[in-house]
């Protein structure tokens, strides 16, 4: 039996998924069985975020309108083992899926994989309770600015009140750089305002952007810093305890710069 | 020489710090569901009953919600002028 996984945010553009499709193949490369399902029906993206969009068949759709067998619609990844992508239908709308078939897919789903994975639709409607309706855990996506946050906290008061649990906060995009002259609320400062547990910080690495623009994820380029990452929230996903390095390396000038500023 | 280093890195407030208190307070009515007119009604009803007993502008009052540990707090900040003497009028 394995964890079905919503990774969500409610403000759009945070990562997502980015952050699906690199967590999705990062627990691939550890070994585990794994689908992502992308349930942003009529704005799917997941596909060529991964570069898969050219061997799409079937979608989920398909399933519910049992045009297919869920099997037959997973698409399988050639160039890692054990990972598969469920498409979401592009010719449909949200209010085309009822939550009930979505948790119907996703205890399928469930029964024969380590992890499914499940990227969400921005906002709270229709969309969010679809991605949500058959997830056992929540990965909850923000970038550190106010109004992803002020999101996020919505999403994680919907989340608790649908007794989703536990909820990890990734915090995307983040600088180091920002953050130690000022300009950015620092990890510390979020998760006081959003009090759930860190899984991991994702710098700012142009790399995601070159990865998306091919259709390759992140995590098959070791030395980026997005990539090790990525590697280590995937780690902790599978149990493995593993520090979150502290990605505030200011150098002995900007200390002392912000000495003097912060008096 | 403190003071010469300190106008060369200038002493503006970090906006960080300010970008987290300002979530704070709106992240706090979020959760309570406060919506703005309620905000607004106990702004008025409140300055109506403080204007019995001080001079204030009632544009000055600022009003917010803050949570403090598990439990939250209705902060009102009321720069006034003078007390009325309450016992005067009597
Ligand atoms: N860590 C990062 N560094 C740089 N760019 C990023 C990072 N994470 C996401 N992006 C970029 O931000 C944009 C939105 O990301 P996406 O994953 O599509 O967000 P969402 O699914 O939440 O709408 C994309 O262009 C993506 O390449
Ligand atoms: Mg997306």
């Amino acid at each position: 039996m394995g964890k079905v996984i919503v990774v969500t945010s409610g403000k759009g553009g945070v990562g997502k998924t980015t952050s699906t499709a690199n967590l999705g193949t990062a627990l691939a490369l550890l070994g585990k069985t794994v689908v992502v399902v992308d349930a942003d029906v009529g704005l799917r993206n997941l596909d060529i975020v991964m570069g898969l969009e050219s061997r799409i068949v079937y979608t989920s759709m398909d399933v519910i309108e049992k045009q297919c067998e869920l099997s037959k619609a997973l698409v399988k990844d050639r160039r890692v083992d054990g990972l598969t992508l469920l498409a979401a239908s592009q010719k449909n709308n949200k209010d085309d899926i009822q939550p009930e078939q979505m948790k119907t897919i996703c205890d399928k789903l469930r029964s024969e994989h380590d992890f499914v994975l499940i990227d969400s639709p921005a906002g709270i409607e229709r969309g969010f309770s679809n991605a949500s309706a058959g997830a056992d855990e929540a990965i909850v996506v923000t970038t550190p600015d106010v109004s992803a946050i002020r999101d996020a906290d919505r999403i994680i008061g919907l989340l608790q009140h649908a007794g989703i649990e536990p909820i990890n906060l990734v915090l995307n995009r983040f600088s180091p750089e920002l953050v130690g002259n000022g300009s950015m609320m620092d990890q510390e400062d979020v998760l006081d305002i959003l009090n759930i547990d860190l899984i991991g910080i994702v710098p700012e690495d142009t790399g995601v952007i070159t990865s998306t623009n091919r259709g390759i994820p992140l995590v098959y380029e070791d030395a980026s810093p997005g990539s090790q990452a990525y590697m280590r929230i995937a780690r902790r996903l599978t149990g493995q305890r593993i520090p979150i390095p502290d990605l505030e390396q200011k150098g002995l000038l900007t200390n002392i710069v912000n000495w003097f500023r912060n008096r | 020489m403190n003071i010469s280093l300190r106008q060369l890195f200038g002493r503006k407030p970090k906006s960080s710090s300010i970008a987290k208190q300002r979530l704070k307070l709106v992240i706090t009515q979020d959760r309570l569901d406060v919506d703005d007119r309620f905000m607004t009604r106990l702004h008025h009803e409140l300055a109506e009953v403080l204007a019995k007993y001080f001079e204030f502008s009632v544009n000055s009052v600022s009003m917010s919600l803050k949570q403090e540990g598990n439990s939250y707090v209705l902060v009102a900040d009321i720069p006034y002028k003078k007390f009325h003497d309450v016992n005067a009028r009597q």
